[in-house]
């Protein structure tokens, strides 16, 4: 009996060990999967930027697209992100809502900024998406509802038509991500601001005062119905913050911000 | 990983037919059975219950057949869910995955060609001893 037990051992330890061996090669790269997984995301970014700017109204009016755009690039420079790989979109809508497509399109909808107090926070939800973009939750979260192989097949010109591409834009813009890549991106938002000298506690507010309010007003303030939970999350981020010094900057003029707010409202 | 060994009797021809069988069960079985592992041990296990009452070379053979499925049974039932939870979730592919799936090719290619020689070898009346499987047949089947 010990002579077995002694043999089924060694046989898991050559099984571990060869495993543990083959994992120290970089896989990934010899076969390229990165790269593969790359231009499948450019791709379906594409398309769904694509389908998605056909039934939406993109603002171009600079006097909003320029304020939005230095928060976001302020977001960026101070945590090392290249600014000119996320595409920034500012959507004319009345649902108070903001989200990311694959290939790092990062959408604002024009509500979203009506309804924001202070530059901070809608810097506060941009640096939250971004999060979502940094961290690959968007690719994560297709994945989950759609699977790997209904992804490929749409990149590679498979069966999706259009009302596919549609109906999964849809999804990514409308429901929520698991709660675990919400609290994370939650996080990562708060350092985020930190970097870039934005007070992170005003996104914690906008989290509260827009948890709070009343069920006919809910009607479109998407965001919200997307992120669940509003109000535990804007005190686990207060909560994060305590103890917490840093400095603030505002990022943009006092007049700048009030002219966005003025242009959106139009 | 297999030896030959002189069994306590010298089996006839019947039953050296049918203890090969056992493993080219297994054989026939890993084909079937790569994509739901549970297959393998299925086929042997029904094998192995059919001849249950059969002599004691039978018996031995069926037993040793049964009991090299159980290594490959975990090593392909992770691999095989690793595998779906890739496909269907957002489980992604990693080194680690790729290294795993080398590693439970390399048992099952060895566990293939021991099964194949050992079915050859036991049609001739050769009795063969698995590593570890060998013992624990031993262990389990009494004359």
């Amino acid at each position: 009996m010990k002579k077995v037990l002694f043999q089924i051992l060694v046989l898991v330890a050559v099984f571990y060990g060869m495993w543990f061996g083959l994992s120290k090669v970089d896989w990934l790269k010899i076969f390229k999967v990165e790269q593969a997984s790359k231009k499948t995301e450019e791709k379906l970014g594409e398309l769904f930027w694509e389908v998605f700017s056909k039934t939406e109204k993109e603002v171009k009016n600079k006097k909003v697209t320029l304020p939005v755009d230095s928060l976001l690039t302020k977001l960026c420079e101070a945590n090392g992100f290249d600014r000119k790989e996320i595409k920034l979109h500012v959507i004319e809508s009345d649902d108070v809502n903001a989200f990311a497509f694959p290939n790092k399109h990062l959408v604002v909808f024009t509500s979203l900024i009506a309804d924001s107090r202070s530059e901070a926070e809608l810097a506060g939800v941009m640096a939250h998406e971004l999060a979502h973009i940094q961290k690959n939750h968007v690719m994560k979260k297709l994945i989950k509802e759609v699977g790997l192989s209904a992804l490929i097949s749409i990149t590679t010109g498979g069966s999706a038509g259009s009302e596919v591409i549609k109906s999964m834009a849809k999804t990514l813009s409308s429901t929520a991500y698991d709660r675990s890549l919400e609290s994370e991106a939650d996080m990562k938002a708060v350092d985020y601001l930190i970097e870039a000298k934005i007070d992170p506690a005003p996104f914690a507010d906008f989290l509260a005062r827009l948890g709070k309010d009343e069920p006919e007003e809910m009607k479109h303030l998407t965001w919200i119905s997307t992120h669940p939970e509003s109000k535990e999350r804007s005190e686990k981020i207060i909560e994060s913050l305590d103890g917490l010094t840093y400095d603030t900057q505002p990022v943009l003029a006092p007049e700048t911000w009030e002219l966005l707010k003025e242009k959106v409202k139009e | 990983m297999t030896t030959p060994n002189t069994f306590v009797y010298e089996p006839g021809d019947h039953e050296a037919e049918k203890a090969s069988n056992s493993y080219l069960m297994s054989l026939i079985a890993v084909v079937a059975g790569l994509p739901l592992p549970i297959i393998n041990l299925l086929a042997t296990l029904i094998f192995y219950l059919g001849n249950r009452k059969g002599t004691y070379f039978v018996r031995w053979h069926c037993t040793q057949a049964l009991v090299s499925q159980l290594s490959l049974l975990f090593i392909n039932s992770t691999g095989f869910w690793w595998t779906i939870s890739i496909i269907f979730t957002s489980e992604q592919i990693t080194s680690s995955y790729i290294a795993y799936m080398f590693t439970a090719i390399v048992f099952n290619v060895a566990e293939f060609i021991a099964t194949m020689y050992t079915a050859i070898q036991t049609r001739k009346g050769i009795h063969v001893k698995w590593w570890i499987y060998g013992d624990l047949t031993d262990l389990i089947c009494k004359p």
